[in-house]
């Protein structure tokens, strides 16, 4: 097992320099030149060409590529000029408040949507199937930032039971308490479309397994109904629904971009919007790489999960 | 034509195209329609509420007419959405058949590149992409399609692997194809149906995306507005003016659940599999209907079936798979029972045990006695205690039918505490005796193993072990040595023939091979489109089998030793059992059909002191009766 | 008679565990260098079990799998590997399963017209009675012409899939387990309608199964397969009655005949070779009751025995008995 997980960090090696190269690539097709952007309309031509020199912008693009990936290794991704801060703090402090939100989301969507998965396929076509089936419609076709708007005005502005927005009181004590009534709401906004598309490929998982005939020897064994369900084929549905999870989870932090403007989360999807509506490249950069490099590792726990509930995976 | 009806038999997704019919038709005559001009403010009549004089919906928080802009935002949302949709499906596509149709290098050099950008939680890239070419919708729609493509080349890649090893495919490269005519032709008519059930369920998500970047900020630019834009506007007057919040996101949920439904109806209506109900569950014993008396238990025997029925009800057609079969074994005897495929061999089987996949199965007729007690249609409850127990079952295919993720000790260990309160360790040696007497060597080691470490006979032996595990009066044999070598299939054989003679099993042995039959079976009953046509020990059927179709049957089975020769082949094709002829169903087949054999149901009769057939003019005289 | 297909030294050995670049992890040998001929009009058998390489062996010979050695010879010319169409015209192939060998979304007919159109360029008018022709040969009905293939039963698709073998107008008939996914009644149909299309059409089979009544009811020669590689060929009426090659000797008691007591032809429970390591020597000898010494050190070779009979095998079983 340890083995295999080493193999799996080492051939997430070359996916990170992917990763590093894209992002550098896309970043290098930005048309005009970030000395401009910095320095405003009232720089003079000295001024940038200075600028320029100083950010190491004269030299070939492959040179540059190396020297920002050789800085980002030794912990340097640079210093935004918007916020006159080294990148790397702000993106920690940043994608801590977004780990906590979408950390929980995706904790939600997880039990929740497997949990009504199983139910609605073994109650398939019953009363608590199509109840399933319709909220699970309505998940996941309500936009999370119109679904979050609406829970701010029912919840927040006119039942008054959840702050309308933030992650900390601004007065009072910065308790887990207070973190809880500021999380429910975006937490919920944020679980509830990932719950309805685990919910729908946990339920037609279980009923491809379901036809199984593993599952009829189960039957034929004399196991009961109950274990048949959820030992016999929600393990088998594992293996498929898993790899979803995984999926789900850059869903996730993906709507948690949404999430935090509605909600005003002081998470790095605000951030990066901001960014980007401000030109702050240095910031995109090393928030888009960081943030991308933590869900590979997370993509390797799943499929470290993956290999121990499945033996025909060679670890 | 056959996709429309299915499509329109849908409630849901009729709903949802006709909705989607209004909204394009509306989004279509936006510009001939009298409406204010969308993005004229008008500071002075800001907020307005709906309903209001001159503004059905109201105003924004610039005084622009919240109706007009709602529309024109549609127009604008659709055609983005739309446009986003076609451009990753095409692109996507593209590059999944090529990968999953060429294979090897350039697959992996593909398929590394689109894990590459699904390392990305998709809306990084999307932020990278918008940064970069700079906010707009354009560019919007550009970043939305950018991220999708790489959903669709691995969905469609995995499809046309499955097409590209389809034996179709060589057959084209016989005919001369090269492969681009082989892609065109052959791969891609597969292939589109996936793509446009791809495409009809992520239109939806497209929409919602584009909107989301435009919510941002990120997308189109004032004072042009499609959907999201106008939610992102609204969102500072979210607590004062919620209307204006209201009225474009309600328009978002409406399309969006429409395309979903829709979406789902192409689809079901696309998938092959969901089209004859095959993806439903079955549940955890058969459904009974049973009309018209229930037989009483007549004889001794230890296991009896009495007129058993068992149907399948698919859409409107009724399959008779079982037509009324009578068979009964008793302590210590093996009872054959042999047919071709579509006999109802294997449904008599599992009906039994009520383990025939329902729905579509039910039963609609007779009874299965066990000692006496009728079977069909006894409580769930006291039919699990009986399965495995009392009476157990060895299937066909050994890999498909254990569990791939447990081990074989684990599946051992529960097929006895399903029944018996046994501590895992005492389980567990039990476990490692039966896997020693169906002859597994290393036993103490294989406990551990999975399925998938063993070969095919192994694996067998562990069907058989798992079905002896409680000692069972009666085992049920499907076909257990059909996907096996013959090799591997004579010790599978020894050993069942050595087993039933030390423990004096009784046992049900479902096979279409007269071989097999003759070497293990004291008894054997013939089926054919559902029915025994004949029964009675085996020498006596194998040596003088009394119905035509036995005896056809036999003579145009190859048997080893007899050389080179012309084979008698039996003319036609058995009888499809949703349409049942009246009378003999071979009639059509048989050679010595006469006036009698399509008038009304022929009766089982006893034919001789032991035989029993199902024919008006058997193949052999009866025997002499003396007096 | 003369040779229509003669195979020298072909062999195909797969790579297991690819990697982007460099070596693959592990070479399998799926089919051992061998040497085969094959007479015009002749139909020639080929047993074996599963895993026993039968299916790679067919699939090189019409260039559906490029061999690793060897060469095909077709009519004393040899065919080089590069391109299927030039085999089409040639050799032919019947798949085991009838539906999956015809594409769903295509009719019959335009089924029937891929091999006379992409192999010989006919014209319309010309391929329309082309295809009645073939459907008379076959006893098929035309109006089965337009329909699709899941509206067949697997007997009558397997009947189309040997009318459009039968288009590309080829001798040879490469014969994969035809019969195999069918009942046995309709089993026997199939197998007499391939004994008259080779009598009237003067066809060359390659017939491969793993039944061996089949085989050896339709083969004038049977060759048997074991781990990749001919261990016993020789008349058909000879092969399974008097075997020389102790595993064909297994197989003949192995199978199920009426009549015949039920016994375990082999004492102890045993298992085909790894194929990812496989044994030094002939690859039967685990299992091979006279094995010696000599049997782990090379693997035999194919040496005639008396009658026709070649058999690779240190210790053949003497003749009759």
């Amino acid at each position: 097992m340890a083995g295999y997980i080493l193999k799996r960090l080492i051939s997430a090696i070359p996916v990170l320099f992917g990763i590093s190269i894209i992002v550098f690539v896309i970043m290098a097709m930005i048309p005009g030149d970030p000395a401009t952007a910095i320095l405003g309309s009232y720089a003079t031509p000295e001024n940038v060409e200075k600028l320029n020199r100083d950010l190491g912008l004269d030299k070939p693009m492959v040179l540059r590529y190396f020297i920002w990936l050789g800085n980002m290794l030794q912990g340097d991704f640079g210093r935004s000029f918007s916020l006159n801060r080294e990148v790397l703090d702000e993106v920690l402090e940043r994608f801590g408040a977004t780990l906590v939100l979408a950390g929980t989301a995706f904790v939600l969507c997880s039990i929740l949507g497997v949990a009504a998965g199983v139910v609605s396929a073994a109650r398939q076509y019953g009363f608590a199937d199509k109840a399933i089936t319709f909220a699970v419609l309505l998940g996941i076709s309500i936009p999370s930032f119109f679904l979050g708007m609406m829970m701010i005005l029912i919840f927040a502005v006119q039942l008054r039971w959840f702050p309308v927005s933030g992650m900390w009181p601004i007065y009072g004590a910065r308790d887990l308490s207070a973190l809880i009534s500021h999380l429910t709401l975006p937490a919920l906004a944020l679980a509830v479309v990932a719950t309805g598309v685990i919910a729908r490929l946990s339920r037609s998982a279980m009923l491809e397994v379901l036809r199984q005939d593993f599952i009829r020897t189960a039957r034929a064994k004399g196991v009961h109904e109950r274990s048949v369900i959820w030992r016999h084929a929600l393990r088998a549905a594992m293996v498929s629904i898993i790899p979803v999870l995984g999926v789900q989870a850059g869903f996730v932090l993906s709507g948690a971009v949404y999430i935090e403007m509605v909600f005003q989360w002081p998470g790095v999807g605000r951030m990066l919007v901001d960014a980007i509506l401000k030109r702050d490249i240095l910031l995109v950069q090393g928030g888009v790489v960081f943030v991308a490099a933590c869900y590979v590792m997370f993509n390797i726990a799943v499929d470290v999960a993956q290999s121990m509930l499945d033996p025909r995976i060679k670890t | 034509m056959g996709f429309l009806s299915l499509l329109a038999r849908n409630r849901l997704a009729l709903g949802g195209l006709i909705v989607m019919i209004l909204v394009v038709l509306l989004a279509l005559v936006t510009p001939l329609l009298p409406l204010a001009d969308p993005d004229v403010t008008n500071t002075a009549e800001r907020f307005q509420k709906p309903f209001s004089d001159g503004a059905l919906l109201g105003t924004d928080h610039l005084g622009r007419d919240l109706l007009s802009r709602l529309l024109w935002g549609t127009r604008l949302s659709l055609a983005v959405g739309f446009a986003a949709a076609i451009m990753a499906a095409t692109i996507g596509a593209a590059i999944g058949i090529i990968a999953g149709f060429y294979g090897g290098r350039t697959d992996n050099i593909i398929m590394r590149g689109v894990d590459m950008l699904m390392a990305f939680p998709y809306i990084l890239l999307a932020l990278a992409i918008v940064a970069a070419l700079g906010p707009g919708l354009m560019n919007a729609l550009i970043a939305v399609a950018a991220v999708n493509i790489p959903f669709f080349a691995r969905n469609i890649r995995g499809i046309t692997v499955g097409i590209a090893h389809k034996e179709f495919i060589d057959a084209a490269r016989l005919s001369g194809m090269n492969n681009a005519k082989i892609i065109l032709s052959e791969v891609l008519p597969n292939v589109i149906p996936v793509i446009v059930i791809a495409m009809s369920t992520t239109v939806g998500w497209m929409i919602l995306e584009t909107a989301g970047l435009s919510f941002l900020g990120l997308g189109s630019q004032p004072p042009q507005a499609d959907l999201g834009s106008m939610l992102g506007e609204a969102r500072s007057a979210l607590i004062t003016n919620p209307h204006t919040s209201i009225v474009p996101g309600a328009m978002i949920l409406i399309i969006v659940m429409a395309i979903n439904l829709l979406g789902d109806g192409v689809r079901d209506a696309l998938d092959p599999r969901l089209k004859s109900g095959a993806l439903s569950r079955p549940m955890p014993a058969t459904m009974v209907r049973r009309d018209g008396p229930i037989p009483t238990a007549d004889d001794d025997a230890l296991l009896a079936l009495r007129g058993l029925k068992t149907q399948f009800h698919v859409k409107d057609r009724v399959y008779k798979a079982v037509g009324g079969v009578d068979l009964s074994v008793r302590p210590g005897e093996c009872l054959g029972v042999i047919g071709e495929s579509g006999s109802g061999k294997s449904v008599t089987a599992l009906s039994i045990m009520g383990l025939v996949a329902s729905p579509p199965g039910v039963i609609t007729g007779g009874a299965v006695h066990y000692k006496g007690e009728d079977l069909i249609g006894a409580p769930y409850e006291k039919l699990r205690s009986l399965r495995g127990d009392r009476i157990a079952y060895i299937f066909q295919d050994p890999l498909a039918t254990l569990h791939p993720l447990y081990t074989i000790g684990d599946q051992l260990i529960e097929a006895v505490r399903a029944h018996h309160g046994m501590g895992r360790a005492a389980a567990r040696a039990h476990a490692i005796d039966l896997l020693k007497s169906v002859r597994i060597p290393n036993a103490d080691k294989r406990v551990d193993s999975y399925p998938h470490e063993m070969s095919g006979g192994m694996r067998q032996r562990v069907g058989i072990a798992m079905a002896l595990a409680n000692e069972p009066e009666v085992i049920i044999a499907d076909e257990p040595t059909t996907a096996l070598d013959v090799t591997v299939q004579a010790q599978i054989l020894s050993l069942l023939d050595d087993l039933r003679r030390d423990r004096g099993l009784a046992i049900i042995f479902i096979t279409h091979d007269f071989g097999v039959v003759a070497q293990l079976c004291d008894r054997v009953a013939v089926m054919y489109a559902g029915k025994i046509v004949e029964e009675g020990p085996t020498n006596v059927i194998l040596n003088a089998p009394a119905h035509p179709y036995t005896s056809r049957l036999m003579a145009c089975v190859p048997e080893l030793g007899q050389g080179r020769r012309e084979l008698a082949a039996i003319p036609g094709l058995p009888p499809v059992v949703d349409n049942l002829p009246e009378g003999c169903a071979f009639a059509d087949r048989c050679q010595k059909v006469r006036e009698g054999c399509r008038a009304g149901t022929i009766a089982l009769a006893a034919h001789g002191a032991s035989q029993r057939v199902r024919c008006i003019a058997p193949e052999t005289a009866l025997p002499e009766v003396s007096a | 008679m003369t040779t229509a297909l003669k195979l020298t030294n072909l062999s195909k050995v797969f790579e297991v565990g690819k990697r982007m670049f460099g070596p693959a992890k592990a070479l399998v040998r799926a089919v051992q260098p061998t040497s085969l001929s094959v007479e015009h009009g002749e139909t020639l058998g080929i047993v074996g079990e599963s895993g026993c390489g039968k299916s790679t062996f067919a699939r090189m010979l019409v260039g559906l799998l490029p061999a690793s050695t060897g060469e095909i010879e077709i009519d004393g010319e040899p065919l080089d590997n590069a391109d299927p169409a030039l085999f089409g015209k040639r050799i032919q192939y019947v798949f085991q399963d009838p539906i999956s060998s015809l594409n769903p979304r295509k009719t019959i007919r335009q089924i029937m017209e891929g091999p006379l159109k992409h192999l010989h360029g006919m014209a319309h008018a010309a391929r329309t009675e082309r295809i009645r022709e073939i459907f008379a040969a076959v006893n098929l009905r035309e109006e089965f012409l337009d329909r699709y293939p899941h509206e067949f039963s697997g007997g009558q698709a397997q009947r189309i899939g040997i009318a459009r073998a039968l288009a590309a107008d080829a001798r040879i008939l490469i014969l994969d387990e035809p019969v195999s996914a069918l009942d046995v009644s309709v089993q026997a149909q199939v197998l007499n309608l391939l004994a008259d299309l080779k009598e009237k059409l003067g066809l060359t089979y390659l017939f491969i199964s793993h039944d061996l009544a089949v085989v050896e009811a339709v083969s004038d020669r049977v060759a048997v397969l074991y781990f990749g590689s001919v261990v016993e060929i020789g008349p058909a009426d000879q092969v399974f009655a008097h075997p020389k090659h102790p595993y064909t000797k297994l197989l003949a008691e192995s199978a199920p005949v009426v009549g015949r007591a039920l016994t375990a032809p082999e004492g102890r429970e045993t298992e085909l070779p790894d194929p990812l390591n496989p044994p030094n020597g002939c690859a039967f000898k685990a299992r091979c009751a006279f094995a010696s010494k000599e049997c782990g050190l090379e693997p035999p070779r194919l040496e005639q025995q008396s009658d026709g009979v070649w058999t690779a095998c240190y210790h053949p079983l003497s003749g009759s008995k």
